[in-house]
């Protein structure tokens, strides 16, 4: 079996003939498909060095220089890298909205499971005083938890939280408003209607 | 034995020190060092003058505003080799199909040494590489211009286009034999 260079061998042989074995060399004497390969690509490769740069005028490298100093002039050095507080702020933005996500959905779960858990008609031992306990608050706006929730959403960008990768799947959105009581809708709607003329819309 | 290659980098991170310090005759000296390389690679990829001095500029201003992101581990002119590709190879990009890089008309080739004809021969070939240089895939173009043009070694190369030495060797073949279609073609 014909043993020919590999494209490593080959590139040495083109580029720098002493750096291929004795073995190869011998090889690239005798096989005329790899030695008609090497010429070729050499003799493409001399064209290529043949080409020069013209050389611009002797004047244009003080012009350059001056230029390069001039438009330097306005910039700060490492104005991306000297400062560490902007390395560190988006990450820290980041991973402060991830959290601050993560907390808002379990808020929101814990809140729903307590305010919305199915209630069972409580029986009263017979002999017992029966006291009624003030109903889960259901107005949202007298709701502490919600609150603050609330408040601490209002210091959320959203391309924080977008950058954060929580984002909801396509439908998502729609199942969730399906799962909402009448009382929640009415305030997701007011909420919206509160966002959308706060934006002029 | 120092040898001027590795004198130059230590001069070269001296000045970079002395810039992070706030010497703008630092950085001054660190353009007029390198200013030609990063011309002629900017016009590698250019193929004309005006075009080439304002990509060059740009890439002296990114290094510039990057130096403190300058991190030691190569030699500052292999860094600033990096910016110049990426700087290149986005142009190339946002301009692509928008000039065919040839000889410029302003190109001024010393014809006095030589025949007209010969003259006028060796501007066609070199309009001939340059077009073929220019119609190989980024990578390729790259390592063709730093190898060829720029002498690098591989692993500078390699280095420089955040490849592996044999991805390079690969590539630099690659794009001999591309170059030798074109150029029949041509």
């Amino acid at each position: 079996m014909i043993n020919h260079l590999t494209r490593t061998e080959l590139l040495d042989a083109i580029e720098a003939p002493s750096q291929i074995s004795t073995g190869r060399t011998r090889h690239l004497e005798e096989c005329n498909a790899c030695r008609l390969q090497v010429d070729s690509l050499r003799g493409v490769l001399a064209r290529a060095r043949a080409d020069r740069v013209p050389e611009p005028s002797p004047l244009f490298w003080d012009h350059f220089s001056a230029r390069v100093s001039e438009a330097v002039r306005d910039q700060s050095i490492g104005a991306d890298q000297t400062a560490w507080w902007p390395r560190v702020r988006r990450p820290l933005a980041t991973w402060a909205a991830a959290s601050l996500a993560s907390v808002l959905v379990l808020v929101t779960v814990l809140w729903r499971a307590t305010v919305h858990a199915p209630s069972f008609p409580r029986v009263a031992p017979p002999d017992a005083v029966v006291t009624l306990e003030a109903p889960p608050a259901d107005n949202l706006d007298a709701d502490e938890r919600w609150a603050v929730v609330r408040a601490a959403a209002e210091n959320v960008a959203w391309e924080d939280v977008h950058d954060a990768g929580i984002t909801a799947a396509p439908g998502e959105t729609e199942g969730v408003a399906l799962e909402l009581t009448a009382d929640e809708r009415s305030e997701l709607a007011r909420l919206i209607n509160q966002e959308l003329k706060r934006n002029g819309v | 034995m120092v040898t001027a290659a590795a004198a130059q980098t230590d001069d070269d991170r001296t000045l970079v020190d002395a810039a992070l310090s706030g010497s703008r005759e630092a950085f001054d000296e660190l353009v007029r060092r390198h200013q030609r390389h990063v011309y002629q690679l900017c016009y590698r990829f250019t193929g004309n003058h005006e075009d080439a001095s304002d990509l060059a500029q740009d890439v002296f201003i990114r290094a510039y505003r990057g130096l403190a992101g300058f991190k030691r581990q190569s030699s500052f002119s292999t860094w600033l080799y990096r910016i110049g590709v990426n700087v290149c190879l986005n142009r190339v990009a946002s301009h692509a199909g928008s000039r065919t890089v040839g000889l410029e008309s302003g190109d001024r080739v010393d014809a006095r040494a030589e025949r007209a004809d010969v003259a006028l021969l060796r501007q066609e070939q070199a309009a001939e590489v340059r077009a073929a240089v220019a119609r190989l895939p980024p990578k390729q173009r790259a390592a063709v211009i730093l190898r060829v043009y720029h002498e690098l070694p591989h692993d500078e190369i390699a280095e420089i286009l955040g490849s592996s030495v044999g991805a390079v060797k690969a590539n630099f073949f690659h794009a001999l034999g591309n170059l030798k279609k074109l150029l029949q073609k041509s």
